[in-house]
Order: C-alpha cells, then sequence, then structure tokens
C-alpha cells in the first residue's frame, strides 16, 4: 500500500475513525512510516488516559461519599452522561474503547487464577459449592433471559423486538 | 526472594497469562464450546503451568497488579456501546428491568436453598446466595449479611467463570437468542465476566450485560438483608 496514502488517511482519520477498530491506526505494509505508527501509539495512549481518568474519578468519587460500589460503574454513568451532554465526543475514546471491550475476558483471567490457592475449600465442599453455583446460576441465566424475551417479544408491552 | 527473580517470575506470569489467552482465542475459534471460553480455558492452563513451574498465587500477585490496571478503564468503556446503542436500550428498559429482578432474586434464592441442602452453616449460606454480584459490592453485602468477604470473593469468580462459559451454551439450547435478553442473562448472573462475554457476542448485548451487571448488584444489595435471613434460618 502506499505510503503517502496511508499517512494521509491516518491523518484524515484521526481519532475520528469510524470503525473504531485498533487496525484502523495500523498502518498497512511493510514500509509503514515510523510516523504513522507513533501517531497510532499516541491516539491510542490518549484515548486510553481518557478512559483511566474517568475511571479515576468513579473512583475517588465513592471513596469520598462511602459508597459501596465499585468505583468503575460510577465512570461507566460518567463517561455515558458526558457523551450524552455532549461534553466528550464517542470518537476520542472509541478506538481504544472498543479494542479494551472486546478483549475484556483477558483482564479477569489473572484474577481467576487466584482460584488456585482455594483448593482445601473445594477438597472439603467442592461438589456442594459446585453443584450450588451452577445449578442457581443456571436458573438465573433462564430466568434473566426467558422472562425478558418473553416480555421484549410481547409487542403490548415494548413496541416489539428492536 | 530477589529482586531479580521477583522480576523475572512476573516476567514469565505476564508471558504465560498472554500467551494462554491468546490461545483460548484460536481455540475459541476452533471448537466453541463452554469449555474454550477465554477466561475458563486460559485459567486452566495458567493454574497448571504455574503449579508445573513451582509459582505460587503470591509469586504471581505482581504479574495480576499489572494486567488487571486496564480493568477499570476498559469497564469505564462499557459506556460507548451503551451509548450507541442507547435508543435500543431505552426501548427495552422495562422488560430488561423485569428479566433482572427475575434473574437475581431467583439465583439468590435457589443459591441459598441449595446450599441448605449440602447442609452448608449459616456463614456459607450467606456467602453463597450473594455470589452473582460483582466483586467490590459482593465483598460489601457479604458484611451486612453475616457471611465470609473472602468466601464470598471466590464464589463470585467461580460464578463467573460457570456463567460465562456455560450461560450462552444454556442459552442457545432454550432458545434465548435476542442480544438484549442474552447480555442481560450474562451480565445479571456472571457480573464482569458475563459482560466480557457478552461483548463478545455483540456490542448491544455488552451494553445491556455491563448495566446489568451494575443494577443487578444494586438489586441484590437492596433484597439481601431482607431475603438472607430467610434462607438462613
Amino acid at each position: 500500500m502506499d505510503v503517502r496514502a496511508t499517512a494521509v488517511a491516518l491523518a484524515r482519520a484521526g481519532p475520528s475513525a469510524p470503525s473504531g477498530n485498533l487496525a484502523a491506526f495500523a498502518p498497512r505494509g511493510r514500509s509503514a512510516p515510523v510516523s504513522a505508527w507513533l501517531k497510532g501509539i499516541a491516539v491510542i495512549s490518549l484515548q486510553l488516559t481518557g478512559l483511566w481518568a474517568f475511571n479515576v474519578a468513579g473512583v475517588w468519587v465513592v471513596n469520598k461519599a462511602g459508597l459501596p460500589i465499585p468505583g468503575n460503574l460510577v465512570g461507566i454513568v460518567a463517561l455515558y452522561a458526558a457523551l450524552e451532554l455532549g461534553v466528550v465526543k464517542l470518537s476520542w475514546f472509541e478506538a481504544a474503547g472498543s479494542f479494551l471491550i472486546r478483549h475484556l475476558a483477558f483482564f479477569f483471567v489473572p484474577i481467576t487464577v487466584g482460584l488456585m490457592d482455594t483448593g482445601s475449600l473445594f477438597a472439603t465442599h467442592g461438589v456442594g459449592i459446585i453443584v450450588t453455583l451452577a445449578v442457581s446460576a443456571g436458573i438465573g441465566v433462564m430466568l434473566a433471559g426467558l422472562v425478558s424475551q418473553l416480555l421484549l417479544r410481547n409487542p403490548g408491552h415494548t413496541g416489539g423486538r428492536s | 526472594m530477589t529482586g531479580s527473580s521477583t522480576v523475572a517470575i512476573t516476567g514469565f506470569g505476564i508471558a504465560v497469562t498472554i500467551g494462554a489467552y491468546a490461545l483460548s482465542l484460536l481455540a475459541r475459534r476452533r471448537y466453541p464450546s463452554p469449555l474454550t471460553t477465554p477466561v475458563l480455558f486460559s485459567t486452566v492452563i495458567i493454574i497448571a503451568i504455574l503449579l508445573a513451574a513451582g509459582i505460587s498465587f503470591s509469586d504471581y500477585k505482581p504479574a495480576k497488579g499489572i494486567m488487571t490496571f486496564l480493568l477499570g478503564p476498559a469497564t469505564v468503556a462499557l459506556a460507548i456501546p451503551l451509548y450507541k446503542n442507547r435508543q435500543a436500550f431505552f426501548l427495552n428498559l422495562i422488560p430488561a428491568g423485569i428479566g433482572l429482578l427475575a434473574g437475581s432474586l431467583g439465583t439468590m434464592i435457589t443459591a441459598g436453598l441449595i446450599a441448605r441442602l449440602f447442609r452448608f452453616g449459616p456463614e456459607l449460606v450467606s456467602s453463597i446466595a450473594i455470589k452473582s454480584t460483582t466483586v467490590p459490592i459482593a465483598v460489601e453485602i457479604a458484611k451486612i449479611v453475616h457471611g465470609n468477604p473472602t468466601l464470598t470473593a471466590v464464589f463470585v469468580v467461580t460464578t463467573g467463570m460457570i456463567g460465562a462459559s456455560f450461560g450462552p451454551w444454556l442459552m442457545d439450547r432454550l432458545g434465548i437468542t435476542h442480544p438484549v435478553s442474552r447480555g442481560l442473562a450474562l451480565g445479571t448472573i456472571a457480573h464482569g465476566q458475563g459482560t466480557a462475554q457478552a461483548a463478545s457476542e455483540g456490542e448491544l448485548s455488552g451494553a445491556v450485560a455491563g448495566v446489568a451487571m451494575g443494577l443487578g448488584a444494586v438489586c441484590t444489595s437492596l433484597a439481601a438483608p431482607w431475603v438472607i435471613p430467610h434462607l438462613v434460618q
């Protein structure tokens, strides 16, 4: 791919690339200019910093107010409100945001590795715990999923499927 | 442990985690099954490798700290799909709300009742009943309902893994296909891990799951002090 065309396309797309995909910032082809890479990295870093700032603000509010909820939930509400009010633009966060969400599961992996320390609990009560957790999760998924879908598909309630 | 070996183990922990996650993405694409969902698949591989290498979880903790640094910003980013899908979301608010209530109360009550069938004591029953709430909230509720916060955290993480891996499989069999319902069920029951799974199914599902995780937690924290005493006695 033409290097100049790539650079121009990147510059034009900038942080407002509609795809919201990291790949949009990654220059294609072997001869991609270093500047295009740097620009991509800079954009992503800025967007990450923005998301991080919303998270920090959420955590701060929760600590100050002594609320028993996670700060990042407040961060979600704050970012949503800022988008709705037009204080920030979707394009400012979209590339980094969609990348993080696509790989959200990754961030839980190091946490679940902590289960390796719970061997003795599962050795003594394992069967009961697993059965309890699995059956109650199954029933919960069934209730939430079937009840909501039944109501969603009943035009009397909502105007039908979206 | 010396400083340089801490660095080496941390680097090893990060490399193993990223490698296992990348492998899980390949495995899921080739053999889609509850067993190849990223959290379950990667966790099993990583624990096996750490055990084989003689690395304990406390050795792995610095690596965990580095890798989970972006979890907060990543969760905040859920506002983006929510904003983009806000019309579909608000149109479906009432059915979703009723489903959320049914799911979070249903799972709490059934967990408590089944735990009693296994003759678990009051502390274990209380701790297990609130397992569908995201960790930071579950730990707070555990204190209120005389549960054990540490046990609760273990149950929350295990539930997330079970729900995120087998939830979509179960919903396929039950004919739950609406993206709002799938996201709602995953977020309500399997909190963050379910939300991650829902986000991989689609933007609307992920957004609904993120909100359901939050509202489900609020719902559980309001209901638990009333419901759990009846389950325990």
